[in-house]
């Protein structure tokens, strides 16, 4: 599959198209240094990947609980998230392209209650839309849908497979199973795709991969102020970042451009809207429809400094002196700091403390759990959840919606929900204090 | 003779406990429940408790368990915890649980917050069978066994490790015995009664299932052969326990005459070496290596050929694949068999998507009616074909 053949290809013809268009709507406000630089790199990567395709260089496929720094350290070879191409459609493009990967899915098998992110990854699999990759990588972080999406990218793709195990526990142990893991994983790479590893090139990768994580632990610091003067959209894309762009420049240069906005428009103190409002969002981003958040901030002046996908854990950097503590430094990233990973493979306990912590941290008034249909992981712990929020004294809401699919949900019906529960609930109750 | 001992069987099945367990109980011994067939019965048998697989069964509603793990998650799960928070579990001094899928693994943070059980045991299992990845699967049941041996005030050495191997081995060379009458051309027992007797091999102590095993063993010897006019069926799938299920099923003509199911074929690991010199290791290497779940990434070769293999050697008609709502991991072993039968035309496939605790009516027996049609048909016309030649 070369350039061409990415390019003919409707799904990816549209990204191409949509994307300078949505650069020109944002680039309206040239202070939105964060959405711009997103978008900017987003180019970036997918122009890199047709250049790679054009030059017949391998690729690896791998799910959304991986990061890519020991990909990248292999000279020529470029990863490939499953899920790139539905999350590109559903938060910059056109969502019906989306809802086309989860219907496509389901009508070669996938049942209907699992999980759409994984729909949106096999719908596009299935339409041939990804080039072939040399081998591919599973992990099984953070739930059991990576478990349904990276057996059937093993099965699809035909290629080599290799799995990646995350234990249950938080605790040193996990980290270093997962570390012998990927010193596994480094000869299957190199042996499927021809390419050895350079330990330079994983040192530079990770080097830029501490600097994405320090530019996020600066930025997370930022949204910690209140109010807060930063769009509350920006913060589901830490996740997307991190699977997309950590241990690339990419990665840096976008998280460079969060912070620069955070600073400027703090020091500044810009006030678009009265904060009235802080919610920690305790789940999935609103997908089909970020800017439900901008309609959040203007019409109830309630603000979200930052979710699940958000909160980017700060537990160090990696140590890149020897190979040893570079894996060690990825293991314990993959386990202890990837947004989800971190919270949702062990007890509940975690999940809960995380939470905790969140709260008082970003100085938040209440919690919105907006659980994500097909989110099991959450949704078993939500009775342990709510007994938490009400013994802390913390207003929580809880509704259905389906992250990448507004047939669930409707747009309306979110609002809806959110505006009562802030209107009637937590400003009440503020007023009250 | 063979009816009586299957009404027995079907008492013993009936709810969560039996006079089996009432009686070990009474004798003063533990019983330690078990969510998932990757938890050892003989770690939990040589530290002289009870194995007992956890199940719904009695349960007539969920609202406890819906309170805790909401209605998103699977009804398997949901019953069994809403029995445990409401104290029908009480009778355990233990459990058991895993990170066999986010369900079992919710459920263990609800048994530990939720119940009165003293123990609660946890074993992380790996997500792939791959010998890099087996010591920490062993190292796990090392922790667990500590954790009986210090729960229990017992000592666990190799002997009684290699004691519960050869009692659970006899378990389940009976268990082979009936599956090899089930698979004859003419079948001495159904896939429901089939899969009870699987059922009740997990919830009793092992020597009185031996008893009852080799009663209807000679019993089914004396019964006259069934008919399997209308169908062979071999079933793959998630958790099943509800015999009427298959009852269902088999309602309509046809008889499922093997099964990869978790409580029934899957759980019949070939037998272990009763005289390894380390007896845990044995015990691990078997479970971790054989009976692949859904949970196992990058093992459904695996699990196709073992499909394969079953349905050739019982000599199928076609597959039905069930699985509960909400499970993910089925979920993708029923793309991947779609994928396979897509490409490679093996046997005609029914998949049933299924909640726990509900008795399947009219749809399930319009679905099999018409899948015992087509299966019909592709035989008529595979004869017909065969006569012109």
């Amino acid at each position: 599959m070369n350039r061409q053949d990415i390019i003919n290809k409707r799904e990816w013809r549209e990204l191409f198209e949509a994307l300078p268009v949505v650069q020109g709507f944002f680039g309206g406000d040239p202070d939105s240094h964060g959405i711009n630089e997103l978008l900017r790199n987003i180019g970036v990567y997918m122009e890199e990947l047709l250049a790679h395709a054009d030059d017949g260089k391998p690729f690896v496929w791998y799910n959304l609980g991986f990061n890519s720094e020991l990909i990248w350290a292999l000279e020529d070879v470029h990863p490939i998230t499953i899920e790139l191409l539905g999350a590109l459609h559903s938060t910059i493009c056109n969502s019906q392209n989306a809802l086309d990967f989860i219907d496509g899915a389901q009508a070669v098998g996938i049942p209907a209650d699992c999980c759409s992110a994984d729909k949106l990854a096999i719908g596009a699999i299935h339409k041939g839309l990804y080039p072939k990759p040399a081998c591919s990588v599973g992990i099984n972080t953070p739930c059991d849908a990576q478990v349904l999406s990276t057996q059937v990218m093993a099965e699809l793709s035909g290629a080599p497979f290799f799995a990646i195990d995350v234990p249950y526990y938080h605790e040193e142990d996990t980290i270093l199973h997962v570390a012998g893991q990927l010193k596994e994983l480094i000869p299957f790479l190199e042996e499927n795709t021809g390419r050895k590893m350079d330990y330079d090139r994983l040192r530079e990768a990770c080097n830029l991969s501490n600097q994405m994580a320090e530019n996020l632990w600066e930025w997370l610091d930022w949204r910690k102020q209140v109010p807060l003067t930063q769009s509350s959209k920006l913060v589901g894309f830490t996740l997307l970042m991190q699977i997309l762009f950590t241990g690339s420049q990419k990665g840096v240069d976008v998280t460079e451009g969060w912070l620069r906005e955070a600073r400027e428009r703090t020091q500044r103190d810009e006030r678009f809207f009265e904060e009235r409002v802080r919610a920690i969002w305790y789940q999935d981003a609103v997908w089909t429809d970020l800017q439900i958040y901008d309609w959040f901030e203007r019409e109830l002046g309630l603000t979200v400094p930052v979710d699940i996908f958000g909160f980017y854990a700060n537990e160090g950097v990696i140590d890149t002196s020897t190979p040893d503590t570079m894996i060690y430094g990825l293991a314990r990233k993959l386990v202890n700091c990837h947004p989800m990973a971190r919270q949702f493979r062990g007890d509940i306990d975690f999940y809960v403390k995380d939470f905790m912590q969140m709260v008082d941290a970003f100085n938040a008034d209440c919690c919105i759990f907006a659980g994500h249909i097909a989110c099991k992981h959450a949704w078993g712990g939500i009775g342990l959840f709510k007994e938490a929020c009400r013994k802390a004294d913390i207003p929580l809401l809880v509704f259905e919606f389906d992250m990448f699919d507004p047939r669930i949900t409707s747009y309306e019906d979110v609002y809806f929900e959110v505006e009562r529960f802030v209107n009637e609930i937590v400003v009440p109750r503020k007023l009250r204090a | 003779m063979a009816e009586e001992i299957l009404r027995e069987v079907n008492g013993l099945i009936s709810g969560i406990t039996n006079r089996h367990v009432d009686e070990w109980k009474a004798s003063g011994k533990p019983v330690v429940g078990y969510f998932c067939h990757y938890v050892p019965r003989e770690v939990i048998m040589a530290a002289g408790a009870l194995p007992l697989r956890l199940r719904g069964a009695g349960s007539e509603d969920s609202s406890s368990g819906d309170a805790y793990l909401s209605s998103r998650l699977c009804t398997f799960a949901r019953h069994v915890m809403s029995l445990a928070i409401d104290g029908h579990y009480d009778f355990l001094d233990g459990e058991v649980s895993s990170n066999s899928c986010d369900h079992v693994r919710r459920s263990a943070d609800v048994f530990r917050k939720k119940t009165g059980i003293a123990f609660h045991g946890f074993l992380s299992i790996p997500r792939n069978p791959r010998e890099s990845l087996y010591a920490y699967y062993l190292e796990e049941l090392r922790k667990l066994m500590a954790g009986l041996e210090e729960h229990f005030g017992v000592k666990v050495g190799p002997d009684e490790l290699r004691e519960a191997i050869r009692q659970i081995n006899a378990n389940r060379d009976r268990l082979r015995t009936i599956n090899e009458m089930r698979a004859e051309d003419k079948p001495k027992i159904t896939g429901a009664e089939a899969l009870s007797i699987h059922i009740a091999s997990q919830v009793m102590p092992p020597a009185a299932f031996i008893d009852l095993a080799d009663r209807l063993i000679e019993a089914l010897k004396e019964r006259p052969g069934l008919d399997t006019s209308r169908g062979r069926l071999v079933m793959v799938g998630a958790e099943l326990d509800e015999p009427e299920y298959i009852e269902a099923i088999e309602s309509q003509g046809a008889l499922v005459v093997g099964d990869l199911l978790c409580f029934g074929g899957r759980s019949v690991l070939a037998p272990l070496d009763e005289n390894a010199a380390d007896p845990l290791d044995e015990i691990g290497r078997s479970y971790f290596f054989s009976a692949s779940c859904a949970r196992m990434i990058g093992d459904f070769p695996k699990r196709w050929e073992e499909l394969n293999e079953l349905y050739a050697k019982v000599r199928g008609d076609g597959v039905v694949f069930e699985r509960i709502i909400f499970c993910d991991p089925w979920g993708a072993d029923l793309h991947n068999i779609m994928h396979r039968i897509d490409k490679e035309n093996t046997f005609p496939l029914l998949s049933l998507t299924r909640e726990y605790n509900i008795v399947p009516t009219g749809q399930v027996k319009t679905r099999v009616q018409a899948f015992l049609e087509k299966i019909e048909i592709a035989k008529a016309q595979k004869a017909a074909a065969g006569g012109q030649r």
